[in-house]
């Protein structure tokens, strides 16, 4: 228990578990058909996956929050497609989802992007050693879909959201909240979504991946620091594919709970707003200080100052300024540039985690505050080469651009070469220019090579996911009916051969980590038995919020 | 139009007036260091602009847009 600073209660919170669900842009190179080529490449792709299901009855829990969750819509399968998807629906927004033995997190096709979903892990560095994983696992997949390709029919993968040709994909985070801090968010206090909103769109400093010109209608320009800014058009919406909004609304827990069946349960937020990112800085910051601001609005420490007046116009002026000049207006009238918001949020944390607000509820906060106050304190003395150096994606790839034209004066930002290394600094085969900066030493490494090939082959130990990839290594592969992120589906062998369906329920995010249930895992090699003893298994794994009430 | 040569014709080290380079020395060194760093990216540049067609490469890039 910790005692709020304010009102000295005292409180609980769930530690800031988190998730990622990240498309990656994918094509033919050098193949120019109508449509283009997302659906063959992404197929391609996904078959070098290994991962259960091995057929797919469709993915139909936890869609909204309906207490009976329905089914996805679901259409007819192309008969030309030829597609290894649904033997029973066909939805282009989830194709052939696996979840993989390896890490416990997952790979589908969302229309016509590979997406990879990140097992749920606990502490902001796992997140960035895991996304790394999972890159190493997609690119293994690509080095050997494109050995069984013709030599001009090589698929690209870039890790970014946006062709530059008005099209914009996701690099979703999901962080778990209460259902009070959720419901304060978007029902009750707005307040709180305006400063949620003001902080995420000041973290463009460090979250940024950089991006040549403009799209979505937006007036033309050479250089944004995000490459998601042109496509958000509302402050908050439910809605992810069109009229995007900052904060995005979708109530959909992920913890076999909707709110209806149980307002206790904790929440999902689904953060759609940052840009995918590859140096290790830029990933970390998508995560700490959100974990940080995110146990901020929990207890109810907003600082109302600190919210823009018009979070649209400030997000595009300050997105379009990697000079870093442009200033916004704050509902209080004050006039900050973008360094100057983003630093103030990183003291309204620092100021509460001078008083152990964040002790037990954010693993290695005071890490995560050092690596956050050392970057923006190189934008503030305009150190770009620092803050390229501590792993800030846009700085880098402006140094690369910047560096380009210096070298071929014929180039400037109008040339279709500079808008190619803009791809290409995301590229994950061997042409891919963050790779070389990483490789050459030029960025620094916030987590080690071991540990990433750590989490290729290994779930967080802290989490759900530990048991998921267990179960699903132990299991028949053919009796893995279906998976979701709280739910297992078996097709075990019943009398007379019946199929017996066991649903194995992992409701808690933070239940059935190896050390809740490793010696159950070892005490029996029959699987039924095994389900048996970890449903009778008397650890205490309910979740629920209701300690925040005292706040 | 160059925006990290602007910033960097606006950092000049400013020196402690004491004679001592002290982190204005580090800071030249880190610069120095990291300018021959970067140079590792040339090579990875020169590899995506040599005899690629550009505009072709940006034409096949087109994705659906998802999320």
């Amino acid at each position: 228990m910790s005692t709020h600073p304010t009102t000295n209660a005292a409180f609980e919170l769930l530690p800031r578990l988190c998730g990622a669900d990240i498309e990656l842009g994918n094509f033919i190179v050098g193949d120019e058909r109508a449509g283009g080529t997302g659906y063959e490449a992404s197929r391609a792709l996904l078959a070098e996956i290994d991962g259960l299901p091995l057929r797919h009855a469709g993915y139909v829990n936890n869609w909204w929050t309906a207490p009976n969750p329905a089914p996805r819509a679901a259409y007819s399968l192309p008969s030309s497609s030829g597609a290894a998807a649904s033997a029973y629906a066909y939805n282009p927004q989830d194709v052939s989802r696996r979840f993989l033995l390896s890490n416990g997190g997952c790979a589908y096709i969302d229309l016509d992007h590979v997406e990879l979903c990140l097992p749920e892990v606990i502490d902001a560095f796992d997140h960035v050693a895991t996304w790394h994983g999972m890159l190493r696992m997609m690119k293994a997949a690509l080095d050997s879909a494109n050995q069984k390709r013709p030599p001009k029919r090589k698929i690209q993968v870039l890790v970014n959201n946006s062709d530059g040709q008005g099209n914009s994909y996701g690099s979703h985070l999901n962080f778990m909240i209460s259902r009070r801090a959720f419901d304060n968010i978007f029902w009750r206090k707005a307040h709180y979504l305006q400063f949620l909103a003001s902080f995420q769109i000041s973290s463009i400093l460090l979250t940024g991946q950089g991006k040549v010109g403009a799209e979505n209608g937006r007036p033309a320009t050479p250089y944004q620091i995000s490459q998601r800014a042109d496509f958000f058009e509302t402050l908050q919406g439910p809605q992810t594919t069109f009229n995007r909004p900052i904060v995005n609304a979708r109530d959909e827990t992920l913890c076999g709970r909707s709110i209806m069946n149980d307002p206790s349960a904790p929440a999902r937020l689904h953060v759609i707003f940052f840009d995918s990112a590859l140096a290790h800085g830029s990933a970390l910051f998508r995560i700490g200080p959100m974990q940080l601001i995110l146990t901020l609005l929990e207890l109810g420490l907003v600082n109302s100052r600190l919210i823009l007046d018009d979070p649209l116009a400030a997000l595009y002026s300050y997105s379009r300024d990697p000079g870093l000049q442009a200033s916004a207006e704050l509902i209080n009238g004050e006039q900050l540039t973008l360094v100057e918001l983003q630093s103030a949020y990183l003291e309204e944390a620092k100021r509460y985690a001078a008083q152990g607000v964040f002790t037990g509820i954010v693993p290695h906060y005071e890490q995560i505050l050092a690596l956050w106050e050392d970057a923006v304190n190189s934008f503030a003395k305009q150190d770009f080469m620092a803050a390229a150096r501590r792993g800030i994606d846009w700085v880098l790839k402006l140094m690369a651009i910047e560096r380009s034209m210096d070298q071929q004066s014929s180039l400037d930002w109008n040339s279709p070469e500079i808008k190619v290394i803009d791809h290409l600094y995301s590229s994950l085969d061997n042409d891919g220019l963050y790779w070389a900066y990483e490789s050459g030493g030029f960025t620094e490494p916030l987590v080690t090579p071991e540990r990433i090939a750590h989490f290729t082959a290994n779930p967080p130990q802290d989490t759900r996911a530990w048991t998921r990839a267990m179960l699903l290594r132990r299991a028949a592969p053919d009796s893995v009916f279906s998976v979701d992120w709280d739910t297992i589906t078996f097709k075990l062998r019943g009398k007379h051969n019946w199929p017996a369906y066991r649903v194995f329920d992992m409701t808690s995010p933070l239940g059935y980590t190896q050390a809740e249930v490793q010696h159950i895992f070892e005490s029996t090699d029959d699987f039924a038995l095994l389900l048996d003893a970890l449903e009778s298994d008397s650890t205490e794994r309910t979740l629920s919020t209701d300690a925040l009430a005292a706040v | 139009m160059r925006f990290l040569q602007r910033f960097n014709d606006n950092q000049q080290p400013q020196g402690n007036g004491d004679g001592d380079p002290g982190s204005d020395g580090l800071l030249l060194q880190l610069r120095s260091e990291g300018d021959s760093l970067l140079a590792a990216g040339d090579e990875a540049i020169r590899r995506a602009l040599a005899g690629s067609n550009s505009e072709a490469f940006l034409r096949t890039s087109r994705q659906q847009g998802g999320e």
